[in-house]
């Protein structure tokens, strides 16, 4: 059974804020969810190893340089920015 | 009470490859902020990784050079944590299904320390911090990592740093990273614990994170030992922590905070396929590796009888053992080479980055042929030196210094005549040898020496005057 | 025929010039749009820019390309290179792509005619549209009925004749949904035949872009010019024959097979409608096979779980630092990153991300996420089995019709449940085609699908073709956009 506690340690690892009055409700929808999930614990099957739909493998690049895009184009939608960097302020 | 120190070590090495390990923007060290990006290496929403081959075959020629077993079968794996250098939120690495696996280094009081696997993975950016604002650069963003995890089988300090010294000539050996720790493609995360000496448990570990110079990893375990064992001496318990190290306070402090509650979510990567290498393929690598450090340390001991510590200095650095290994050939005597090498080349190559460089002037080819007309006793070994010394100077051949006149040896009558006149010179040397004082005769030779402008053969004179003398 | 050898037709005869029909279409969207809110963002002036390129084509002779003056949108979660590309999220607000996705540049290098980019859920996570953070798009047969989602703007803007085709993007039914609740064909191809590059992830191991159209011919054609295989996507593997060639070929000794799972729990006109489909099929010569298939009951939470799993790691690189909405105040890193998140997603992205961490953490990922991708392997093996006894599987597409605006959102959990029928052939990978089998009683369409082996995409089209000359009366135009 996820508890609220829980809930609050995944979203300090999902990085999203919850409200303090949203708390209860999330929990309660995130319980129903999870034990909608909760059926496959009977599937009577332990399964088959699933590797990737195609089974493909060895899908290379080779190892050539290709021009790398102007750094104005990198940095065209940063929020905000300064020489050439990515800009994170400390206060805003 | 003693204690044992324990540590195990996680290096990290930035692999030499021209391009980066999921699309094709060079690697190059420096440029200009953000000028060595595309969108897959900044995480544009929508971009997806594509894995560059030199990247498998670097990390399985490290596995080779390590003694690791190849897997057959690897996987790429998601680590997720969020951080600005990291543009995607969750680095490309290997947990489940690593390329190499129990491999080992053996250091040269013959303790093996043994590797848990070696994986492949991508680096992140580089964060400035500048009054609490943060400058982010991801040109280094997705270079091509391994990651060499060991056990926790070193026991002292000085063990530490010889397994990283090994793993970095190895790795520079095979030529996939040049291991510059000052510029971050090599740094190593240490976890640290101390248990009474004797006791087979283990203790509780610290890891003191990203250190990227032998002497902090030195001073920061001498640091943490000391720590660690106080703090027991003391009744206290070793908190499971990661550290930073300070190497202005000589101090490590807790990197934790609650907003960096790691729990990683590592989960099978979706957007990259398995890899597969077949044991022809391993094999192939395998034949294409360069004589490791080590092995051919001990050929040089076993098979030239070069000195034990000769031999470990021709083998520090991949270029030097090449132009030995050059030099030598044909030669009845491969020492003669490393002499000149050790004791004259070495002179004028002052620090260790020059002799790691060994970029001199003389080719291996000169070398050899200088060593040549050692062998065939065409000229004496001072007159070798002095010429190797202006070889060294300018580069050219040793026939720019060499005539064929000092190369056509002595007439016989003449090393003769001069051995006469030695005697005659030197009445009361030749008393004192009759005596019995042996070294008196070197005053004698001096003469024949000085007269034939050093071109009689020592032992050929020795063997004359005393004859001589009777 | 289909809309667009009609279109390429009236072109290459002078019936109209490009310029006049991209006109035709961008005055239609203005008068549609309003009541329907199928475009985010309309696009004129690249429309118009290439409409003029191919009516110089044509003046100038040549001959065009399959897709070439085709008026069409793409779904907001394909990348366009200097068009903002939104997911319909906040998070992404303002966000320009500096490069193309795959698919995009395969149009463009056609000149197919880009009208605009189309509302869906926000991250494809949804089954109305109504996720969006402009709103839902509405059903051109009922605009207080949903389009269905994700792909809800797409399906809404063809049903509704104010784009030729659309791309869309299916996960777990979102191209194949809203063809259903909208009354036209739908395709989701099989994993990899599409390249995944420039389509903003939700599910890597699940989405998969394809042909949003209003005729199966349509569906076929845009198939055939996107299924190519792609460097930049290490999944893609490409399509291994053209489906146009064998489209009306013969389907007598046809095999279908029908799950009789999939016949439970769906509404009594869907069903009705499906079964009339079948025996259409059998009057055409089609074998009708039924089989049982237990291993459907794993495969919502299945589906949930994997999904969800993948999208939180997915949406971890929203963080205000490199593209996107970021929150206004803040102290420090951390504080700027949860803000920005926690203002800029949406309430079910952010149900997703949280259940999809939960399932990946510690303690949690062998019950849930390895147990997900373990049984992934056994619905996989399943369906292998079928097709070896069926050539294909008729199915109905979701067990009910439209539903009015504001019904799916009230119950997460009831309305996962409506994704029933499409989500199995996401988790192994295969390709289905939805396409209209009739219309209930208040006359909202009901839609089927048919499913086919990996790469069999020939087959379905082939049979679904079939059943659209049998069945015409069952595409039917609304009253909306432009009549050809």
């Amino acid at each position: 059974m996820i508890t609220r506690e829980d809930v609050e340690n995944i979203a300090i690892l999902s990085k999203l804020f919850v409200p303090e009055d949203e708390m209860d409700s999330l929990t309660k929808s995130m319980q129903e969810i999870v034990s909608f999930a909760d059926t496959i614990n009977n599937a009577d099957t332990e399964g088959i190893e699933f590797d990737n739909i195609n089974n493909l493998s060895n899908v290379f690049r080779e190892d050539t340089v290709k021009e790398s895009l102007p750094s104005k184009d990198i940095l065209k939608n940063a929020p905000e920015q300064a020489e050439d960097h990515f800009l994170v302020r400390n206060h805003a | 009470m003693k204690y044992e120190l324990v540590a195990g070590f996680e290096t990290h090495i930035e692999l030499g490859t021209d391009t980066k390990i999921f699309c094709s923007c060079s690697t190059e060290f420096g440029g200009e902020p953000n000028s060595h990006c595309c969108p897959v290496c900044i995480g544009l929403p929508g971009t997806l990784p594509k894995l560059n081959k030199k990247v498998v075959e670097y990390g399985i020629m490290a596995g080779l050079a390590t003694n690791c077993e190849i897997a057959n079968v690897s996987k790429m794996d998601r680590k997720n944590y969020c951080y600005p250098d990291l543009p995607k939120a969750y680095q490309i690495s290997q947990l489940y299904m690593p390329l190499c696996n129990r491999g080992y280094v053996e250091l040269s009081n013959g303790r093996k320390i043994r590797i848990h696997h070696i994986h492949i993975e991508e680096d992140a950016g580089k964060l400035i911090h500048n009054h609490g604002d943060t400058y982010v650069d991801y040109n280094r963003g997705g270079v091509p990592l391994i990651e060499i995890v060991s056990e926790p089988d070193i026991r002292s300090v000085e063990e530490a740093r010889e397994y990283v010294e090994k793993l970095q000539q190895i790795m520079r050996y095979i030529g996939i990273s040049d291991c510059r720790m000052q510029e971050g493609s090599m740094r190593c995360d240490v976890n640290i614990s101390v248990r009474p000496e004797g006791s087979q448990e283990l203790g509780t570990r610290t890891e003191i994170k990203n250190m990227n110079s032998i002497t902090f990893i030195t001073k920061a375990m001498e640091y943490e030992y000391e720590r660690q064992v106080d703090l027991i001496e003391n009744g206290g318990q070793v908190v499971q922590e990661t550290l930073r190290y300070d190497d202005a306070t000589n101090t490590t402090s807790s990197m934790r905070s609650k907003e960096d509650a790691h729990d990683y979510r590592y989960f099978r990567d979706p957007d990259l396929v398995t890899i597969c290498v077949t044991d022809e393929e391993i094999q192939e690598i395998k034949n294409k590796l360069p004589e490791l450090p080590q092995k051919k340390c001990r050929r040089y001991i076993e098979e030239f009888g070069v000195p034990e510590n000769d031999a470990f200095l021709l083998t520090k650095y991949r270029n030097i053992s090449e132009y030995f290994d050059k030099a030598i050939e044909g030669l009845k005597k491969p020492r003669t080479v490393s002499n000149f090498i050790i004791g004259q080349i070495f002179r004028i190559l002052q620090t260790e980055e020059d002799k790691e460089a060994f970029d001199i002037k003389v080719t291996p080819g000169q070398l050899n042929e200088l060593c040549k007309l050692l062998e065939a006793g065409k000229i004496q070994n001072n007159l070798a030196k002095s010429t190797l010394d202006k070889m060294l100077e300018s580069g050219k051949p040793y026939s720019e210094y060499i005539s064929e006149e000092d190369m056509a040896g002595l007439d016989e009558g003449f090393v003769d005549e001069l051995c006469r006149q030695a005697i005659e010179a030197n009445p009361k040397a030749v008393e004192q040898f009759k005596a019995g004082k042996e070294k008196a005769i070197m005053a004698v030779m001096g003469y024949v020496m000085k007269n034939s402008k050093g071109k009689a053969n020592a032992q050929d004179v020795l063997a004359k005057i005393k004859a001589m003398i009777g | 025929m289909g809309y667009i050898e009609k279109i390429q037709s009236m072109l290459t005869h002078g019936e109209i010039t490009c310029v006049e029909l991209t006109k035709k279409y961008l005055n239609a969207i203005e008068t549609a749009n309003s009541q329907l809110n199928a475009y985010v963002k309309i696009t004129p002036e690249t429309a118009l820019d290439t409409a003029k390129k191919v009516d110089e084509k044509i003046a100038r002779g040549e001959s065009l390309l399959p897709l070439e003056g085709v008026p069409m949108t793409l779904k907001d979660n394909i990348s366009t290179c200097g068009i903002e590309t939104t997911c319909c999220s906040k998070i992404l607000s303002g966000y320009t792509p500096i490069y193309d996705a795959k698919v995009w540049e395969i149009l463009k290098a056609q000149n197919a005619v880009l009208l605009g980019k189309t509302n869906m859920d926000e991250f494809a996570m949804g089954s109305s549209s109504e996720t969006s953070c402009f709103g839902g798009a509405a059903n051109p047969f009922n605009t207080d009925h949903v389009s269905g989602g994700s792909s809800g703007g797409v399906a809404s803007a063809v049903s509704a004749d104010i784009a030729v085709f659309g791309l869309g993007s299916d996960t777990g039914g979102s191209i194949r949904q809203p063809a259903s609740f909208c009354g036209i064909v739908g395709l989701k191809p099989t994993y990899g035949a599409v390249s995944r590059y420039g389509l903003i992830a939700y599910a890597s191991s699940l989405d998969q872009i394809g042909p949003i159209t209003k005729t199966v011919e349509d569906a076929s054609v845009v198939y055939d010019a996107i299924s190519i295989k792609d460097g930049n996507d290490s999944t893609s593997v490409g399509s291994k024959e053209k489906t146009f060639d064998t489209l009306d070929s013969d389907i007598k000794g046809l095999k279908i097979g029908i799950a009789r799972e999939y016949l439970e729990g769906i509404r009594d006109d869907v069903k009705e409608a499906v079964l009339k489909a079948a025996k259409k099929y059998e009057e055409m010569g089609a074998e009708i096979v039924y089989f049982d298939f237990p291993a459907l009951k794993y495969a919502l939470p299945v589906y949930y779980i994997l999904a969800c799993a993948e999208a939180s790691s997915n949406l971890g690189r929203y963080d205000g630092i490199r593209f996107g909405y970021k929150t206004e105040h803040y102290n420090g890193t951390h504080d700027m990153i949860c803000k920005t998140r926690s203002e800029g997603f949406g309430e079910e992205v952010k149900r997703r991300i949280l259940l999809g961490t939960y399932v990946l953490s510690a303690g949690y990922y062998d019950a849930y996420y390895k147990k997900a991708q373990n049984l992934r392997g056994t619905i996989i093996k399943a369906f292998d089995d079928v097709f070896k006894d069926v050539d294909v599987i008729l199915a109905p597409t979701v067990p009910m019709t439209a539903f009015k605006k504001g019904q799916a959102t009230s119950d997460p959990v009831e309305t996962y449940l409506t994704d029933i029928c499409t989500v199995p052939i996401n988790i192994a990978g295969l390709p289905s085609v939805s396409l209209p089998c009739g219309f209930n009683s208040k006359g909202m369409p009901i839609g089927m699908q048919i499913i086919g082996g990996k790469f069999n995409e020939a087959k379905i089209l082939n049979a679904a073709y079939k059943y659209e000359q049998a069945c015409p009366e069952n595409f039917k135009d609304t009253k909306w956009g432009v009549k050809l």
